[in-house]
This record gives C-alpha cells, structure tokens and sequence, in this order.
C-alpha cells in the first residue's frame, strides 16, 4: 500500500526533533491565543511568519499548522466556561457547552470538546492522505448556484428549529443577514449602509458581534441577578463525563465527523458552516435533542467534532490545487511561497517530505493537542470558582484588547460595547442571538454567490433549478418550509420542543 | 523628534559636551533612533503584506532600529493611508503606498478621501511591480485575445473574473471592453483565490489577475496565460504575448512603494530610498521576488513621486468609466 508507506514515511519526519518541537509549539501558542477572546489565528500567524522564514519549509508549515488547529481546541475552552466565542466556530459551542458549564457539567463539556475533536481530527487527518485529490473534484463541482442554495437551506432550517417563537428567530435571521450587508457591495464596489463611517466599509466585524451578543451581554446579565453569581462559582461538579454523557456524545461525535470532514473542503466558511451544521443536525435527529436549550452534551459534541475535521479538510484545497479556503490558508501559502515552495498539484511529488510530513504532524498536533487540554480542564474548570467581582472585569479587558488587537482600532471597541448592550436587550426581549448570527455570517456569502449565479446566467433565474445540486438543496428547504407552515405538523414541532422545557 | 532632544539633554545632565554632541548627531541626522512603523493598509497575508515584511527585515538590518509592521486595512485601502498621511512627518512612520490606495481609490473616493495622493506624502522608493496577466480555463477554447474578443462579440458574451470590484485588474476589463467594442461581463470575488478556482473549475472561461497569485497555476497548467498586460513581455514567460503585440493598446502593472507623510525631511527621505533599493538589490530577495513574478523597483525618490502622479492621472478617467463609487 502506497498509502502506509507514505504515511510511514510522513511520520518519519513529523517525528524528527525539529519539527515535534515545533509542532508542540505551534499547538501551546494556538491553545492560547484560541483562549484568548479576539486575537486569532491570522493575526498570530502572521505576526509569526518572519520567525519561520529562518526553519525549513516543512518545521514552518507545521508549527503554523499548530497554531491553526490549536486555536480551534482552546476557542472552546472560553466558549464553554465564559460564554465568550473567540472564532466564528465557537459560536454554537457557547449555545449548549454554556448551558452545561451552569450545570456545573463544565468539565464534561471540556472533556468532550477536546476527545470529539482529536477523534474528528483523526478521521479527517486519514481523509485528508487518501482521498484528497478525490475530494477536490466534490469541491470544484460546487458552482455558484449550488453554494446559494446550499446556504439558503442553512438559513431556511435555522428558522425552523429556532427554539420560542418562530416569528422572532426569523426576525433575528433578517436583522443578521441585514448587518450582514453593511459594507462594501462585492459586485460594484459602492459603499451600503456605512452612513459615512469609513471603519464600516469593511463590514460589522464579527469577533464585536459575536463577543457583544453573547460574552458581553452575558455579564450584564449575571451582574443584574446576584444569585447567578454564586451558582457559577459553587458548582464545579466532577470533571469526568458520566457513563450516560458519553453514550450520547458518540454518534453525535460521529454524524459532527462527517459534515465537518465534507463541509471543510468548501471554500469560504468552511469550519463555521460546519459547526452549525452539525448542531442543526443534532438538534433534529439526536436522542438528547429535547433537551436542547439546557446544555445538551451532543450539542458540544457534534459541533466541536465538526469544526476540527473542517479545519484539516480545508488544507485539501490548499494542498492539491494551490488555492486557500480562508485567510490562515492564504497565509500559509504566503508562508509556502516565501520559501520557494509552489503550493499545487504537484507538491505531492515535488515536496513528499512536505506533504506527507504535514499530514502526519496534523495527527501528531492532535494528539499533543489532547495531552496538553485533558489535564489543563481541571485548571480552567478552577477558574470558575475565582469570584465574579474579579473575573468579569479581566473578561472585559481580555476582550477590549482582543477586539483592538484585530485592526488596532478603538472603532471595533465601541462596536462591542453597542451590541453588548444590543444582546442585553435581546435576551430581556427573548430573541435568540444564534439565529442573528447564522443570518449575519451566511447571509452575505448568500448575497455574492446569488449574485454571481445570475451573472453568469446572464439573469436567467432557471440556473437554480437546472444544476442538480442546487436543485436537490432548494426541493429540501422547500420541504422544510412546508413542514414549518402547516399548521398541524407546526404544532407537533412546538409540543416536541415544550417537553424539553 | 524635539521631546526625545529634550529628554536626551536632560539625561546628559552636567555633562554638557556630551549632550552636545547627542543634539549635534541628532541635527546632522540621527534618525533613526527609535522603532519605525510600517503601515501596511491590508490585512495580513497578502502579496503587499508578505513583501512588507521581507522588506522589514531587509531595513531593519540596515538601519539598526526595529520596524513594526502594522496591518491597517479597509475602504480601498485608504484607513492605512490615511493614517500615515496625518503622522508627524519624523520618519518614524511610513506606509506600504500601491496602487490601490494611491492611485484608484483617490478616483473611486474622490471627495471623501481625506488625503491627496500626491501632496500629502513624500514618496520614497517604489519597491515592487506586478504585471497584469490574462488567464483562460485551458478547456474553454480561449488562446489568443482574438479568440477572447470573438467571444466577447458573440451572443454569449464573454464572462471575465477578477479579484474584486474596483481592484486595476476589474478597470482593465473595463478598458479591453472599450478596446473590443463590446462590453466585458465582468464577475467579481472576493479576492484572487475564489476567482481562480472558479475558472480552474471552468465555470467563468477567463481571469483578469496579477501575476503573483497565478504564476502558480500557470507553471502547473491548471491556466493558460493568454496576454501579459505590459510593455514587454515577461521574462519568465517569454512565450506569453503582450496585450500590444495581440493589437490591443493596454499596459499596466500593478504596483507599491514606500512612502512617508509630506514633509519628512529630505535626508531622511533620501537615506531610507538609498536603504530599501540596497534590500532590492540583494539577490535572495530579488530570487524571491522573481518567485512570486514581481519585478523589484529601482527608483529615486523624486522619480516614485513623479510615478505616483502620472498613476494618478491615468486611472481616473478609467475609474469613472467603470460606475464604481462609493455611493
């Protein structure tokens, strides 16, 4: 088998000294960036690329690599215990592994985050060395119209299953994808709803909203009800996931593996659509899905699951055509290029210490990845317990300097301050800010791909319906929709989501 | 400058003389005596970004002081520029100046821009330029522009993608359409790589992109370059043809430089031209700059300034032609 033997031979340089260091590195410096609200991984490893042009190619790929994948590992840890998502994938981790965390199921939901991403990390590391090429094709067969329709079925069933009313999650999908379109306009370049704030011409940043909505608008609320306070702090419970907890997890892990592992390969989006896809999922089709909404462990587990086998799936693009799926990979070839190297085709063959080197350093970073989380939960579970009159003004910094350190520029500081308070009153009113954020990360990716499809059709709308995939995609959302609008199977829906309170 | 003097005096304290000398090699040309910053006004990891930092590395060997790269990016690239153009004129501060900020969005902006390209800057060196290449989708049976412009008057039209809307490759569609009498549909992404996987996948025939992000797919034959849109042909491609040679009269590289806010002393301005053309020279960066399919700039300070003004003139009509606002 080729295979093996050039996975035996990736091992053998992934293992070298060198590299085991710099992987190691690669993976503290992610976990704590991913740690820390705001600063990501593009701004680290860009800050980082001058110190690899001194290392070979394959130590500087790696330990950036590290950093990447790493950030996604300890993106959940402040999701989880803080309410604080640092990265579009965290998001949805906040929805159930927060819920859990006031359980005082916190170190469960840590311990699962971290083992359904080492698995996840896993299957998609063999995928990745298999089936690659294969799965380039799956990715190049996506036109415009079929990613239209795919992020409009995104958005069709995140109204549907939207917990409460039905009314107001559409209401918060049509005021995200409206934020969604504040900015520059793609197609002509004119400037839309920026009311002459040039900050705005690049858009709402995300890391505001998503830190406003959910952290900011958090500490609000629990500084209102001083009983809040002590339940956090007073219950830590057993670190471990009990027999039952883990029984769920499984298939959730598993169904996460997979829609992380196809959607990764995705350009655009790829590990951020994967994680809400995968809670979508789970909230439809998992035992555990009635308790949606109170910290069910299969929504920690599918989505975190997801958002790793994304993050390695989105090198296929990367590593077999040459063209990055986001901004990391985009530095990545940057970091490639700089070092006389073509990321393509023929990298497999040109570079096979490279590539084959990088591969098994994903399974390795994984794994260092596990050894360094597992024992550290106990450490962040403790956190819990630091009383809250010091901890939520640490928060705050951690996430005034995080938010600065995007653009180095007080405008996205204020921006968290306006949709803090925004998200206080959105959870006093009982609107959910999920659905606001769904609409605002897809809503625009909708706007370009619908636009670019009727270019090219020359406006010809049967585009949507001719190519299969599309139309495959929109027959499901129309069912959806139906499903939702019939009086009577509506109200099975909403007795199905009483009993889980 | 004056408040680093002052406490630089009062440090030397009783000792006159050598406060004396300090002031005296600070007036005949101290700088620099602090860490520079490098405004790059995009985010991090593009082709601008990636040469700032090798060129950051190059300076700060040579200057003996550190220089900070910091990423301001947004509207065109003008909140970086607009920055460095209201900075103390010290040279402590400069600014990856490029054809974005300094010559097309001062066109799509105008009004609003609260800089002027030409006057509120002292431009240094120009440091790179990139020529516009045209690629096709190899199985979509574009080889020549003749071929590209029959398509063009066909009933189908001809679909070309760019990097984005307003960006030089988009206003040279603009302008081949002119050339071909017919207009160009023009498709934009969301920067270079979507665009070129999109033709690699063949569902637009052709792209409009700078060399940097396709000298790749070119060497892999994933595309097939059909016109290189300067005035000589490329040397690492010397089979490709110009637009010119094809009987289309368009040329244009994209370009950046370094510049620092108007007023900056001339010594200053004159020691880091002589500086980042030394970086330039050096043949590892030269090597790599190749790599990437740039050429490395090789200009004096007054004939950057006079670069950057000709820039000026030449996109704007171009600009209007296009509809692009920021309205």
């Amino acid at each position: 088998m080729d295979l093996i033997t050039n996975l035996g031979h990736g091992f053998a340089v992934a293992l070298t000294f060198n590299n085991l260091l710099f992987c190691l590195i690669g993976c503290v410096i992610g976990t704590a960036i991913g740690v820390l609200p705001g600063i990501g991984p593009v701004a680290t490893i860009s800050l980082l690329l001058p110190i690899t042009f001194g290392q070979p190619a394959t130590t500087a790929i790696i330990m950036l690599a590290g950093i990447y994948y790493g950030a996604q590992y300890g993106g959940s840890t402040t999701a989880i215990l803080l309410n604080l998502p640092g990265e579009v994938s965290s998001v949805v981790t906040t929805l159930e592994g927060y819920k859990m965390a006031r359980k005082g199921r916190a170190g469960a939901a840590l311990s699962i985050a971290a083992l359904g991403s080492f698995f996840a990390g896993t299957v998609a590391t063999i995928l990745v060395a298999a089936s690659g090429p294969l799965l380039t094709q799956v990715a190049l067969s996506f036109g415009p119209a079929d990613y239209f329709s795919l992020m409009f079925l995104g958005l069709v069933i995140s109204a549907v299953l939207a917990q409460g009313s039905v009314i107001k999650s559409i209401g918060m999908v049509a005021l995200g994808v409206s934020l969604g379109m504040v900015g520059t306009d793609v197609q002509t370049g004119q400037q839309r709803f920026t009311f002459g704030i040039p900050e705005l011409s690049d858009g709402v940043g995300f890391v505001s909203i998503a830190m406003g909505m959910f952290g900011i608008a958090e500490i609000i609320l629990n500084l209102e009800r001083p009983e809040a306070r002590s339940v956090m702090s007073g219950k830590v419970g057993s670190l471990m996931m009990t027999r039952e907890e883990f029984k769920r997890a499984v298939p959730a892990v598993l169904r996460g593996t997979v829609v992380g592992s196809l959607l990764g390969i995705l350009p655009g989006g790829g590990a951020a659509l994967s994680s809400f896809g995968s809670y979508m999922m789970e909230r439809k089709i998992s035992k555990g899905r009635h308790e949606f909404g109170t910290g069910a462990i299969e929504g920690v587990a599918g989505p975190e699951s997801a958002n790793n086998a994304a993050s390695q799936t989105s090198f296929i693009p990367l590593l077999t055509l040459g063209i990055p799926a986001n901004a990391v990979m985009a530095l990545m070839v940057g970091a490639l290029i700089i070092q006389g190297i073509q990321p393509g085709p023929r990298m497999v063959e040109a570079q096979p210490d490279l590539f084959w080197g990088l591969i098994a350093s994903m399974w390795v970073g994984n794994l260092m990845l596990l050894v360094i989380n597992l024992p550290m939960i106990g450490i962040w579970v403790k956190l819990l317990a630091v009383p809250y009159r010091h901890m939520y003004p640490s928060i705050m910094i951690f996430c005034a300097i995080g938010v600065y350190s995007l653009q180095n520029n007080v405008f996205d500081v204020y921006q968290t301050v306006v949709f803090g308070i925004f998200g206080y009153l959105c959870s006093k009113l009982r609107l959910e800010a999920a659905p606001m954020l769904i609409g605002f990360v897809l809503g625009p990716m909708m706007e370009e791909h619908l636009r670019r499809a009727m270019l090219l059709s020359r406006g010809d709308p049967m585009v949507f319906i001719e190519r299969p995939i599309s139309a495959v995609m929109l027959g499901i959302a129309a069912v959806a929709l139906v499903a939702m609008l019939l009086p009577n199977i509506r109200k099975g829906k909403d007795s199905a989501l009483q009993e889980g309170g | 400058m004056s408040w680093t003097l002052r406490r630089r005096s009062l440090l030397a304290g009783s000792a006159l003389a050598v406060a004396a000398a300090q002031q005296a090699r600070a007036q005949s040309g101290a700088w620099p005596s602090q860490p520079i910053r490098l405004v790059v006004p995009f985010a991090p990891g593009g082709t601008t970004d990636l040469v700032a930092r090798l060129l950051a590395a190059g300076l700060q060997e040579r200057l003996g002081v550190s220089l900070v790269v910091e990423n301001r990016a947004g509207a065109g690239a003008t909140v970086g520029s607009e920055m460095v153009a209201r900075a103390a004129p010290d040279g402590y501060t400069l600014v990856m100046s490029n054809i974005a900020s300094h010559a097309i969005s001062p066109a799509v902006y105008r009004g609003r821009i609260r800089y002027d390209a030409v006057t509120d800057f002292a431009h240094v060196a120009l440091v790179v330029s990139n020529p516009t290449v045209w690629v096709a989708n190899p199985r979509a049976g574009i080889r020549t522009l003749a071929d590209a412009a029959a398509r063009a008057r066909s009933a189908s039209g001809l679909d070309v993608a760019t990097s984005g809307a307003g960006s030089s490759n988009h206003l040279m569609v603009v302008r081949m359409g002119q050339l071909v009498g017919r207009e160009l549909n023009h498709i934009p992404f969301r920067g270079a790589g979507p665009a070129m996987q999109a033709v690699i996948a063949g569902q637009v025939p052709m792209m409009s992109d700078s060399l940097p992000s396709s000298v790749n797919h070119i060497r892999q034959g994933s595309v097939i370059a059909v016109a290189m849109a300067s005035a000589q042909r490329h040397p690492a491609f010397p089979d490709v043809p110009t637009f010119r040679e094809q009987g289309f009269d368009l040329a244009s590289d994209s370009w950046f430089g370094l510049s620092a806010p108007a007023g900056t002393p001339p010594a200053v301005v004159e020691r880091l031209n002589r500086e980042t053309r030394a970086v330039l020279a050096d043949p590892a960066i030269r090597a790599r700059f190749a790599e990437l399919g740039g050429t490395p700039g090789d200009m004096t300070a007054e004939g950057y300034g006079e670069f950057v003004r000709r820039e000026v003139a030449l996109w704007a009509p171009l600009v209007q032609a296009s509809g692009a606002t920021p309205d």
